[in-house]
Protein backbone atom coordinates (compact mmCIF):
# COMPACT_ATOMS: atom_id res chain seq x y z
CA UNK A 1 0.00 0.00 0.00
CA UNK A 2 2.65 2.25 0.78
CA UNK A 3 4.66 1.51 -2.36
CA UNK A 4 1.65 2.48 -4.19
CA UNK A 5 1.26 5.59 -3.02
CA UNK A 6 4.59 7.04 -2.15
CA UNK A 7 6.50 6.90 -5.84
CA UNK A 8 8.94 9.06 -7.34
CA UNK A 9 6.26 11.01 -8.14
CA UNK A 10 4.80 12.11 -4.52
CA UNK A 11 8.12 11.71 -2.77
CA UNK A 12 10.32 15.04 -3.03
CA UNK A 13 13.47 16.19 -1.27
CA UNK A 14 14.22 19.75 -0.33
CA UNK A 15 17.85 21.13 -0.08
CA UNK A 16 17.40 24.59 0.65
CA UNK A 17 17.08 25.98 4.21
CA UNK A 18 14.72 28.92 3.28
CA UNK A 19 11.14 27.01 3.96
CA UNK A 20 8.63 28.52 6.29
CA UNK A 21 6.39 25.23 7.65
CA UNK A 22 3.66 26.73 5.63
CA UNK A 23 5.77 26.73 2.60
CA UNK A 24 7.20 22.81 3.79
CA UNK A 25 3.29 21.60 3.75
CA UNK A 26 2.16 23.29 0.38
CA UNK A 27 5.22 22.09 -1.52
CA UNK A 28 4.95 18.51 0.40
CA UNK A 29 0.79 18.93 -0.81
CA UNK A 30 1.59 20.17 -4.51
CA UNK A 31 1.79 16.71 -6.21
CA UNK A 32 -1.08 15.08 -4.55
CA UNK A 33 -3.03 18.33 -6.22
CA UNK A 34 -1.05 17.81 -9.62
CA UNK A 35 -2.06 14.09 -9.37
CA UNK A 36 -6.19 15.00 -8.42
CA UNK A 37 -6.31 13.55 -5.17
CA UNK A 38 -7.22 16.92 -3.46
CA UNK A 39 -8.06 20.15 -4.47
CA UNK A 40 -5.86 23.28 -3.00
CA UNK A 41 -8.48 24.19 -0.52
CA UNK A 42 -7.45 20.98 1.72
CA UNK A 43 -4.39 22.27 1.55
CA UNK A 44 -5.02 25.68 3.30
CA UNK A 45 -7.31 23.40 5.72
CA UNK A 46 -4.26 21.88 7.16
CA UNK A 47 -2.31 24.99 7.48
CA UNK A 48 -5.57 26.55 9.13
CA UNK A 49 -5.37 24.04 11.74
CA UNK A 50 -1.89 23.84 12.40
CA UNK A 51 -2.39 27.33 13.04
CA UNK A 52 -5.63 27.32 15.39
CA UNK A 53 -4.80 23.89 17.01
CA UNK A 54 -0.92 24.37 17.30
CA UNK A 55 1.81 21.66 15.87
CA UNK A 56 0.06 18.56 16.96
CA UNK A 57 0.39 16.62 13.76
CA UNK A 58 4.33 16.43 14.68
CA UNK A 59 3.70 13.04 15.89
CA UNK A 60 6.99 11.94 16.55
CA UNK A 61 10.94 13.11 16.36
CA UNK A 62 11.29 15.31 13.34
CA UNK A 63 8.17 13.36 11.68
CA UNK A 64 5.02 16.18 10.86
CA UNK A 65 1.64 13.91 9.75
CA UNK A 66 -0.39 16.91 8.10
CA UNK A 67 -3.70 16.12 7.47
CA UNK A 68 -7.67 17.61 7.51
CA UNK A 69 -11.03 16.58 7.57
CA UNK A 70 -12.24 14.75 4.44
CA UNK A 71 -14.41 17.14 3.60
CA UNK A 72 -11.75 19.78 3.56
CA UNK A 73 -11.30 19.12 0.17
CA UNK A 74 -9.94 15.69 -0.47
CA UNK A 75 -10.63 13.23 -3.60
CA UNK A 76 -9.08 9.85 -2.78
CA UNK A 77 -6.94 8.64 0.16
CA UNK A 78 -3.15 9.67 -0.71
CA UNK A 79 -0.33 10.00 0.24
CA UNK A 80 3.24 12.42 -0.15
CA UNK A 81 6.38 12.69 1.45
CA UNK A 82 8.58 15.79 1.56
CA UNK A 83 12.17 14.92 3.15
CA UNK A 84 13.75 18.92 4.52
CA UNK A 85 17.35 18.30 4.44
CA UNK A 86 17.34 21.19 6.94
CA UNK A 87 14.93 20.81 9.72
CA UNK A 88 11.97 23.35 9.64
CA UNK A 89 10.03 24.68 12.77
CA UNK A 90 5.97 23.57 12.69
CA UNK A 91 5.08 26.42 14.58
CA UNK A 92 8.11 26.91 16.90
CA UNK A 93 10.94 25.77 17.41
CA UNK A 94 9.88 22.68 20.06
CA UNK A 95 8.73 21.25 16.41
CA UNK A 96 11.94 20.93 14.49
CA UNK A 97 10.31 18.78 11.35
CA UNK A 98 12.28 17.15 8.64
CA UNK A 99 9.87 14.36 7.37
CA UNK A 100 6.75 16.07 6.41
CA UNK A 101 3.93 13.42 5.03
CA UNK A 102 0.94 15.05 3.90
CA UNK A 103 -2.29 12.30 4.28
CA UNK A 104 -5.53 12.66 2.81
CA UNK A 105 -8.25 10.16 3.30
CA UNK A 106 -11.58 9.78 2.23
CA UNK A 107 -13.86 8.72 5.11
CA UNK A 108 -12.80 8.16 8.32
CA UNK A 109 -12.63 4.20 7.96
CA UNK A 110 -10.91 4.07 4.32
CA UNK A 111 -7.34 5.36 5.48
CA UNK A 112 -6.68 2.86 8.05
CA UNK A 113 -4.23 0.26 6.35
CA UNK A 114 -2.06 3.71 5.24
CA UNK A 115 -1.62 4.79 8.96
CA UNK A 116 -0.78 0.98 9.51
CA UNK A 117 1.83 0.98 6.93
CA UNK A 118 3.43 3.84 7.78
CA UNK A 119 3.32 3.11 11.59
CA UNK A 120 4.92 0.10 11.27
CA UNK A 121 7.58 1.95 8.51
CA UNK A 122 8.02 4.35 11.59
CA UNK A 123 8.30 2.86 14.90
CA UNK A 124 11.51 0.97 13.35
CA UNK A 125 14.17 2.77 14.16
CA UNK A 126 16.60 1.48 11.93
CA UNK A 127 14.35 2.85 9.02
CA UNK A 128 13.06 5.88 10.50
CA UNK A 129 17.16 6.85 10.92
CA UNK A 130 17.56 5.85 7.62
CA UNK A 131 15.13 8.34 6.15
CA UNK A 132 16.22 11.29 8.43
CA UNK A 133 19.33 11.06 6.97
CA UNK A 134 18.07 10.58 3.27
CA UNK A 135 18.94 12.37 0.63
CA UNK A 136 17.46 11.34 -2.65
CA UNK A 137 13.86 9.78 -3.65
CA UNK A 138 15.60 6.66 -4.80
CA UNK A 139 17.23 5.99 -1.01
CA UNK A 140 14.00 6.54 0.36
CA UNK A 141 12.18 4.16 -1.81
CA UNK A 142 14.46 1.54 -1.44
CA UNK A 143 13.49 1.89 2.54
CA UNK A 144 9.70 1.67 1.84
CA UNK A 145 10.07 -1.06 -0.57
CA UNK A 146 12.04 -3.03 2.09
CA UNK A 147 9.35 -2.46 5.03
CA UNK A 148 6.78 -3.85 2.83
CA UNK A 149 8.85 -6.76 1.43
CA UNK A 150 9.68 -7.67 5.17
CA UNK A 151 6.32 -7.36 6.53
CA UNK A 152 4.88 -9.51 3.95
CA UNK A 153 6.89 -12.71 4.52
CA UNK B 1 -12.59 -0.49 31.31
CA UNK B 2 -11.85 1.76 27.98
CA UNK B 3 -9.48 3.74 26.58
CA UNK B 4 -9.70 6.10 24.10
CA UNK B 5 -7.08 7.93 21.71
CA UNK B 6 -7.66 11.21 21.06
CA UNK B 7 -6.64 13.72 18.49
CA UNK B 8 -7.50 16.47 16.74
CA UNK B 9 -9.06 15.02 13.93
CA UNK B 10 -10.48 11.63 15.06
CA UNK B 11 -9.02 10.14 11.66
CA UNK B 12 -5.14 9.48 11.72
CA UNK B 13 -2.80 10.11 14.74
CA UNK B 14 -5.66 8.96 17.15
CA UNK B 15 -5.60 5.36 15.57
CA UNK B 16 -1.93 5.10 15.42
CA UNK B 17 -2.17 5.58 19.11
CA UNK B 18 -4.83 2.90 19.43
CA UNK B 19 -2.97 0.60 17.13
CA UNK B 20 0.06 1.40 19.67
CA UNK B 21 -1.71 0.72 23.14
CA UNK B 22 -3.36 -2.08 21.68
CA UNK B 23 -0.37 -4.07 20.45
CA UNK B 24 1.37 -3.12 24.29
CA UNK B 25 -1.14 -4.62 25.81
CA UNK B 26 -0.55 -7.48 23.52
CA UNK B 27 2.85 -7.31 24.40
CA UNK B 28 2.08 -7.05 28.31
CA UNK B 29 0.07 -10.58 28.03
CA UNK B 30 -2.66 -8.50 29.81
CA UNK B 31 -6.28 -10.65 30.07
CA UNK B 32 -8.27 -7.95 31.35
CA UNK B 33 -11.13 -7.01 28.88
CA UNK B 34 -10.04 -3.37 27.86
CA UNK B 35 -11.84 -1.55 25.36
CA UNK B 36 -9.31 0.55 23.06
CA UNK B 37 -11.30 3.22 20.36
CA UNK B 38 -10.05 6.56 18.74
CA UNK B 39 -12.07 9.61 18.39
CA UNK B 40 -11.47 13.54 17.61
CA UNK B 41 -11.37 16.05 20.42
CA UNK B 42 -14.17 17.45 20.00
CA UNK B 43 -16.27 13.94 20.63
CA UNK B 44 -14.47 13.17 23.69
CA UNK B 45 -16.68 13.82 26.66
CA UNK B 46 -15.76 12.85 30.21
CA UNK B 47 -17.78 9.93 30.55
CA UNK B 48 -16.62 8.61 27.01
CA UNK B 49 -13.82 6.31 28.66
CA UNK B 50 -11.92 5.86 31.56
CA UNK B 51 -8.53 6.90 30.27
CA UNK B 52 -7.77 9.34 27.42
CA UNK B 53 -4.96 9.32 25.33
CA UNK B 54 -3.82 12.72 23.59
CA UNK B 55 -0.70 14.07 22.40
CA UNK B 56 0.29 16.55 24.47
CA UNK B 57 -0.36 20.23 22.49
CA UNK B 58 -4.17 19.17 22.57
CA UNK B 59 -4.00 18.13 26.35
CA UNK B 60 -5.99 21.95 26.54
CA UNK B 61 -8.63 20.87 24.59
CA UNK B 62 -9.95 18.19 26.55
CA UNK B 63 -11.75 20.73 28.81
CA UNK B 64 -14.41 19.00 31.07
CA UNK B 65 -12.27 15.78 31.46
CA UNK B 66 -10.34 15.32 34.94
CA UNK B 67 -6.74 15.83 34.75
CA UNK B 68 -6.29 11.85 36.24
CA UNK B 69 -8.10 11.06 33.49
CA UNK B 70 -5.51 12.22 30.93
CA UNK B 71 -2.62 10.53 29.86
CA UNK B 72 -0.40 13.19 27.36
CA UNK B 73 2.07 12.00 25.12
CA UNK B 74 5.04 13.52 23.45
CA UNK B 75 5.52 11.24 20.64
CA UNK B 76 2.45 9.21 18.97
CA UNK B 77 5.36 6.66 17.48
CA UNK B 78 7.01 6.03 20.30
CA UNK B 79 5.82 2.51 21.82
CA UNK B 80 8.25 2.97 24.75
CA UNK B 81 6.73 6.19 25.92
CA UNK B 82 3.15 4.35 25.25
CA UNK B 83 4.53 1.26 26.88
CA UNK B 84 5.18 3.21 30.25
CA UNK B 85 2.35 5.31 30.29
CA UNK B 86 0.43 1.93 30.03
CA UNK B 87 1.59 0.04 32.42
CA UNK B 88 1.67 3.03 34.79
CA UNK B 89 -2.62 2.68 33.80
CA UNK B 90 -2.39 -0.98 34.18
CA UNK B 91 -0.89 -0.52 37.95
CA UNK B 92 -2.99 2.15 38.85
CA UNK B 93 -5.88 -0.09 37.86
CA UNK B 94 -4.64 -2.82 39.66
CA UNK B 95 -4.81 -4.99 36.47
CA UNK B 96 -2.17 -8.00 35.94
CA UNK B 97 0.51 -7.37 33.09
CA UNK B 98 4.39 -8.36 32.36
Amino acid sequence: MLDELLTKDTIQIYKQPDLSWQEAIRKAAQPLIENGSIGPEYVNAMIEIANEQGPYFNIGDHIALAHARPEAGSHKISLSLLKTTHDVNLINEDHPVSLWFVLAATDSQSHLEVIQGLMQLLTDNDKLQKLLTATDVTEIQKVINEDIKENKS
Amino acid sequence: MKILAVCQSGLGSSFMVQMNIQQVLKDENVQEEITVDHSDVGSATADAADYFFVESTLEGALSGIPDEKIVPLKSLIDKDEIKTHINGVLDKENIVHE
